[in-house]
């Protein structure tokens, strides 16, 4: 059962201010006014703020003038500028008069409560585009769930524009590019559902990366085996096909490793089809003939099957190299492969086709096969009725149907039944109701009113922010009744999601994304420096990040984890970069960090650690700015035009990185911001650019001191991790505002502040599990209307 | 939008199906643009380049003549049916390819730079002849350009010397930091260009099938646009004009879709599946596409590296059983000498085969070589030594632009390629100064022979 099932947050939907007050920490007059310019307010902004920030020229362009005018309500946008930054310590720079703690906290206490009362009587859920186009992965597993089919839509379509750091918003213009492969698309996804006949044989080719290290097990490989690929493919009909394998070359187009006698099996599901002897040719010939006739032909029923083409393992390969002992390895001239590896496979088919077999996808479409068709209109409906209310998320009408029998019927009259069906499907992929997200707002309404979304809408919110996905027809059906916004319905329905595979989503598309680890595919450290560094630890570099992330959503833990040192995700490839031993194998395990390990938490995550540095180096800078902005909801704004580089002449490169950066900071146009962003940078100067623990650096010992602007002396990863950990609200503020940006597809606006402040109350008092936040989040106004 | 002159209605092409068009190109069909209009020379509309590696035996490559093609080398003889059209330029150097490597023989061919010194990520080395035409001449097709390999190579890190790979795997370079992988796999290259579909009558199917789609899309809008409110509206028109550039696609495409492959004759082509094992069929294949593609204005710019530097592959059709890195080291011993010019020579009659088909194909008011200019060549000289002097170079084609063929242009003092580039790109209406270390134009290749 899952906890979210058991303990009790008490769910209520809040759109009355009534309710919302009570959960409000302190209750103060309706209007919550402070009109005249008086009260802790108003002393605290003239006292600490004005100063500078008046007038034309005010900092960061903030001007508290108007704000004191016009009093407190009527300025929210200045005081959410000012309580964030003041929250945080940022604010009052250290040079001018500093407020006493109390002060402080009666200023924050009173302003809160002021903004979050009108926030409740006046809700302003934000500019939520009203449409949204499905983003590459969004449109992927609606195929998966509509059709159980599974296709590979990162190399169909373009990739999907990042806006506020997220791929979600769907705004961006349909290009004829875009338009074109949505064409190709559903022309190809509508004949492999319907499986319809193929005139002569196709091939696919699947090129493995080729910085991938292939002298290890796969994750999901055969035992004994080694290296070699592991994919998913579609077989469109039932016939043969042919399998080739071409190996990996170096530069002089030999095969690389291949040294002595290999073995390589082509495994279809889990049985060996084929076995290849891999001979060394003889000295000074090409190796053309090496791989020329690695290729087997096979029939194979229609459908998705996983195909792996591995090596048998041969025991320790001896290392033919005088140089340091690497586990990498991909290039002949730097970190040889010991033996051989495969390069790319050829799938072509079918030969000889006997028809479309027993799919997944035809036996959602078509039922389990046991009846005949008839070719006419009601047959046709009663197989497109369900697959257009899935796509279009909402219960459908006959006009909906209508355009699809047309098209059926135009394109069955010479043809078959299925022929229709196809046709129909294919111009279902190209609706604007399946490639967009329409929130219509309730007619006659004025323009701009805040109203809650509707059912359907509200449902598939929620699903495509859990799932990335469409809406399962349970949650369809509990629209469709309008149950939805029963809180004990949604409760259990939100539970149901989380523990539905589906919600791994969370862990793959929305972690990545807030933590930058999209930028590992694009990242290489630099060859001399970092020579071992290969694809298959980029990737386990992510995977382990992902994976202690779902741990929190299934297991509903507490998101302070994130932040603390306990269990580590591992595999070898990982475990080997950690300097961690007695981990075989290329799947994933949890296991308790072991003594003197200083593994588990984000902070110590070799994927954050990487993506903060330079190809070269550390840079505190970057990692600084990565806490402040993903941490500590405080990025620091981006640097001045013409600011130059760090001193990296030969001169300057005596001095350490933390000297050269100080007298970066010497200079006050620098200072201001980096005396910010670089202390907690540099706490984690004991990892280096990939990650690895160091205690020294060439020849000095590292210097891990660092701060944040409340704790000014903190020692190390230890030392942030217990800073922010001190102040939990801020960071699951931070959290709550990745979040929300990431389900509604938009930037975090001051308006959204009240509701983020709602949800981390209740998240407080959930005691931070995930659960209890998500459950405020789907609650908050901003997600419940717009 | 491209500027449409005069053009049939979409469905006047689409729906007219089964019937393979005849050939050239519909003139009514082919789009003018006005920035070619104004050019008052014709200028050249294709550019294509090819490399071959470890330079070549000189000895069998210069030919005899000093200013007429009257006669042609061990080497170069294959194209005796070409040579009018053929220019071969002596004494060229590339300076910046220096130290002598294989990486930077390929990387400098085309853009005459030299490559920073790194194994790493941080290469760099600058735009390419090719891209800069490719931004002149190549925005209006639907590929700007192709890139073509024989090799299927991606190996990555250091290759040659602490040069990464990349050096060596690219030719072309769209920045001075972005290579541009080449295809050397022949249905990958087909479909790049026609699209999906095996034979030709399932590609006009989905052409029309496509077409059809578009109309759907087309009707399904303004049925949810009746349900919109006006600021919604707005944000669908970019759909709308879309729809219209993806009709002009596939109408382009319809019209393309005919295309001769030798004899003149109307033929549509069929999808090749596979990489086949021969080289012979494998690089006349790679050639086949270059006309395709070139024939049906699907790209106006090709690179195509015929072999990669350091290869080790052996040409038993010319009978040489020593692969062909080694026996560029020939250490002057006559006999290897002897069967590099063997590899030398059989490069050459792939081309020349090519060059052969071109001016079997007919375009506009000449022959598709009269319309299309190849550069060939490699940068390196001397293989045994790794020098980027004395390197094999010729051009081909190009009638109808003022190209004048059958010459050979020998230079006393070593030359840089780069005049060849920067006089290249003068002629597709790109105006430079200067390219990487050019010092001068090479108009010998338009000046009528004084005989």
């Amino acid at each position: 059962m899952h906890p979210l099932d058991s303990h009790g947050i008490g769910y209520r939907f809040l759109l009355t201010a009534a309710m919302l007050l009570a959960s409000g920490p302190m209750v103060v007059p309706a209007n919550g006014a402070d009109p005249d310019g008086s009260g802790p307010w108003a002393d605290y902004l003239r006292r600490y703020c004005q100063t500078c920030h008046s007038g034309k020229d005010a900092p960061a362009g903030i001007d508290f003038t108007n704000a004191l005018l016009r009093g407190l309500p009527a300025s929210s946008r200045e005081t959410e500028l000012a309580l964030r930054q003041v929250k945080r310590r940022q604010m009052p720079p250290n040079v001018a008069e500093q407020p006493s703690a109390a002060e402080t906290a009666r200023f924050v206490e009173h302003s809160q409560a002021v903004l979050d009362q009108r926030a409740a009587l006046h809700p302003q859920p934000g500019q939520t585009a009203s449409i949204r186009r499905l983003n590459r992965r969004e449109y992927q597993n609606a195929i998966r769930d509509m059709l159980d089919l599974e296709i590979p839509a990162a190399s169909w379509l373009p990739a999907d524009e990042v806006v506020h750091g997220f791929d979600t918003a769907g705004t961006g213009p349909m290009t004829p590019t875009l338009l074109d492969r949505y064409l190709t698309a559903a022309q190809r996804i509508a004949r492999r559902a319907v499986g319809s006949a193929i005139a002569s044989p196709a091939e696919e080719t699947i090129r493995v990366p080729a910085d991938i290290t292939q002298e290890g097990q796969l994750d999901g490989g055969p035992w004994g085996t080694r290296g070699g690929i592991l994919l998913r493919h579609h077989f469109p009909q039932n016939g043969s096909y042919e399998i080739q394998v071409r190996l990996a070359r170096d530069r002089n187009e030999q095969v690389e490793g291949l040294r002595e006698p290999h073995e390589l099996l082509i495994v279809l599901d889990r049985s060996v089809i084929a076995r290849f002897h891999i001979v060394p040719p003889s000295a000074g010939t090409d190796h053309e003939s090496v791989d020329a006739e690695l290729r087997h032909r096979i029939h194979v029923d229609a459908g998705p099957r996983t195909l792996t083409i591995t090596f048998v393992q041969k025991g320790e390969s001896l290392e033919e190299t005088l140089r340091q002992p690497y586990h990498s390895h991909y290039n002949t001239h730097r970190h040889p492969r010991l033996s051989p590896a495969v390069f790319q496979i050829s799938i072509t088919g079918p030969f000889d086709p006997q028809g479309p077999g027993q799919t997944p996808s035809r036996l959602r479409i078509f039922g389990d096969g046991q009846r005949e068709h008839r070719n006419d209109i009601d047959s046709t409906r009663e197989r497109l009725a369900p697959l257009v209310r899935r796509a279009y998320r909402r219960p459908i009408v006959e006009s909906d149907l209508q355009p699809y029998l047309r098209i059926a019927r135009d394109a069955g009259a010479d043809a078959s039944f299925e022929a229709g069906i196809e046709a129909a499907l294919t111009a279902l992929l190209v609706s604007s109701q399946f490639l967009h997200r329409i929130e219509q707002g309730p007619r006659n309404e004025a323009a701009g009113t805040a109203h809650p979304v509707g059912d359907l809408e509200l449902a598939s919110r929620i699903s495509f922010f859990l799932w990335s996905s469409i809406p399962d027809d349970e949650l369809l059906r509990l629209a469709e009744e309008q149950q939805l916004r029963d809180p004990p319905t949604l409760r259990a329905q939100l539970a149901r999601m989380l523990r539905d595979p589906r919600s791994e989503s969370l862990a793959t598309a929305f972690l990545p994304q807030w933590l930058q680890l999209t930028n590992l595919d694009s990242i290489t450290p630099d060859g001399r420096l970092f020579p071992d560094f290969d694809h298959n630890l980029r990737q386990s570099m992510r995977r382990e990040a992902e994976l202690s992330f779902l741990r929190i959503i299934r297991d509903d833990r507490s998101l302070l984890e994130l932040l603390r040192p306990g269990t580590i995700w591992l595999n070898e490839r990982l475990a080997r970069h950690y300097g961690i031993t007695g981990v075989h194998g290329d799947h994933f395990r949890e296991l308790a960090s072991p003594d003197g390990v200083r593994r588990g938490g984000l902070l110590r995550q070799a994927g954050v650690l990487t993506v903060t540095s330079y190809a070269t180096r550390t840079s505190p800078v970057l990692r600084g700015k990565w806490i402040l902005e993903n941490l500590w909801g405080s990025p620091p704004p981006p640097p001045p035009p013409l600011v130059p580089a760090l001193d990296e002449s030969p001169t300057s490169s005596t001095l350490s990185l933390r000297d050269r950066l100080s007298r970066h900071r010497a200079d006050p146009a620098c200072a201001s911001c980096h005396q910010r962003i670089d202390p907690p940078g540099f706490s984690l100067e004991n990892f280096d650019a990939v990650g690895r623990w160091r205690d020294r650096e060439g020849e000095s010992w590292i210097d891990a001191r660092g701060g944040m602007a409340y704790v000014p002396d903190i020692e190390g990863v230890d030392g942030l991790e217990r800073a922010l950990l001190d102040q939990p609200e801020l960071f699951l503020e931070t959290i709550a505002e990745k979040l929300l940006a990431y389900a509604l597809g938009r930037g975090i606006e001051y308006h959204d502040l009240p509701s983020i402040r709602r949800i981390v109350r209740q998240t407080r008092e959930g005691h931070d599990r995930f659960s209890a936040l998500l459950i405020a989040l789907v609650d908050s106004a901003p997600f419940q209307m717009r | 939008m491209i500027a449409v002159g005069k053009h049939l209605p979409r469905r006047t092409i689409l729906r007219g199906a089964g019937v393979a068009m005849a050939l050239p190109l519909l003139d009514a069909m082919i789009s003018v643009s006005p920035a070619q209009a104004r050019l008052v020379s014709s200028p050249v509309r294709r550019l294509g380049f090819v490399y071959v590696p470890m330079g070549c035996d000189r000895s069998r490559w210069t030919p005899p003549g000093k200013e007429q093609l009257a006669e042609l080398s061990p080497i170069l003889r294959p194209l005796e049916k070409v040579r009018d059209a053929i220019s071969v330029l002596s004494n060229m150097e590339l300076r910046n390819a220096y130290p002598g490597t294989h990486a930077t023989s390929n990387s400098s061919f085309l853009s005459a730079a030299r490559a920073k010194h790194t194994e790493s990520n941080d290469y760099y080395l600058s735009t390419t002849v090719d891209q800069i035409a490719a931004r002149q001449i190549g925005q209006a097709t639907q590929l700007p350009s192709l890139e073509l390999a024989m090799d299927l190579m991606q190996t990555v890190g250091q290759c040659d010397n602490g040069y990464a790979c990349v050096y060596q795997n690219n030719l072309s370079w769209s920045s001075p930091t972005t290579p541009l992988p080449a295809e050397a796999h022949p249905r990958i290259v087909f479909e790049n260009l026609f699209g999906e579909g095996g034979s030709a009558d399932e590609r006009r199917r989905q052409r029309q099938q496509r077409a059809s789609l578009l109309d759907f899309v087309q009707d399904d809008l303004r049925q949810l646009e009746r349900n919109l409110g006006r600021d919604d509206r707005t944000k669908l028109d970019s759909y709308l004009t879309s729809i219209r550039e993806v009709e002009r696609r596939i109408q382009r495409a319809e019209s393309n879709a005919a295309v001769p492959v030798s004899d003149g004759k109307a033929q549509d082509p069929e999808r090749p599946i596979g990489v086949p094992a021969s080289y012979k069929e494998h690089a006349r294949l790679m050639f086949d596409l270059q006309l395709l593609a070139l024939h049906a204005d699907i790209t106006r710019i090709i690179t195509f590296q015929l072999a990669r530097e350091t290869s080790w592959r052996t040409y038993p059709e010319v009978d040489v059983s020593e692969p062909h890195h080694p026996l560029s080291h020939h250490g002057n011993d006559p006999e290897k000498i002897a069967k590099l010019a063997r590899i030398n020579g059989y490069h050459v009659s792939l081309f020349s085969e090519f060059l052969e088909k071109l001016r079997q194909t007919p375009d506009g008011n000449g022959s598709l070589l009269d319309h299309t200019v190849y550069l060939y060549g490699s940068g390196m000289g001397n293989p045994n030594v790794h020098d980027h002097q004395n390197l094999p170079i010729l051009v081909a084609g190009g009638a109808a632009c003022g190209f004048r063929g059958g010459r050979h242009i020998q230079y006393a003092q070593p030359t840089p390629l780069a005049n060849l580039h920067l006089t290249l790109l003068e002629r597709v209406g790109v105006r430079l100064e200067t390219f990487a270390d050019s010092n001068g134009r090479i108009d010998e290749l338009f000046e009528p022979l004084n005989l």
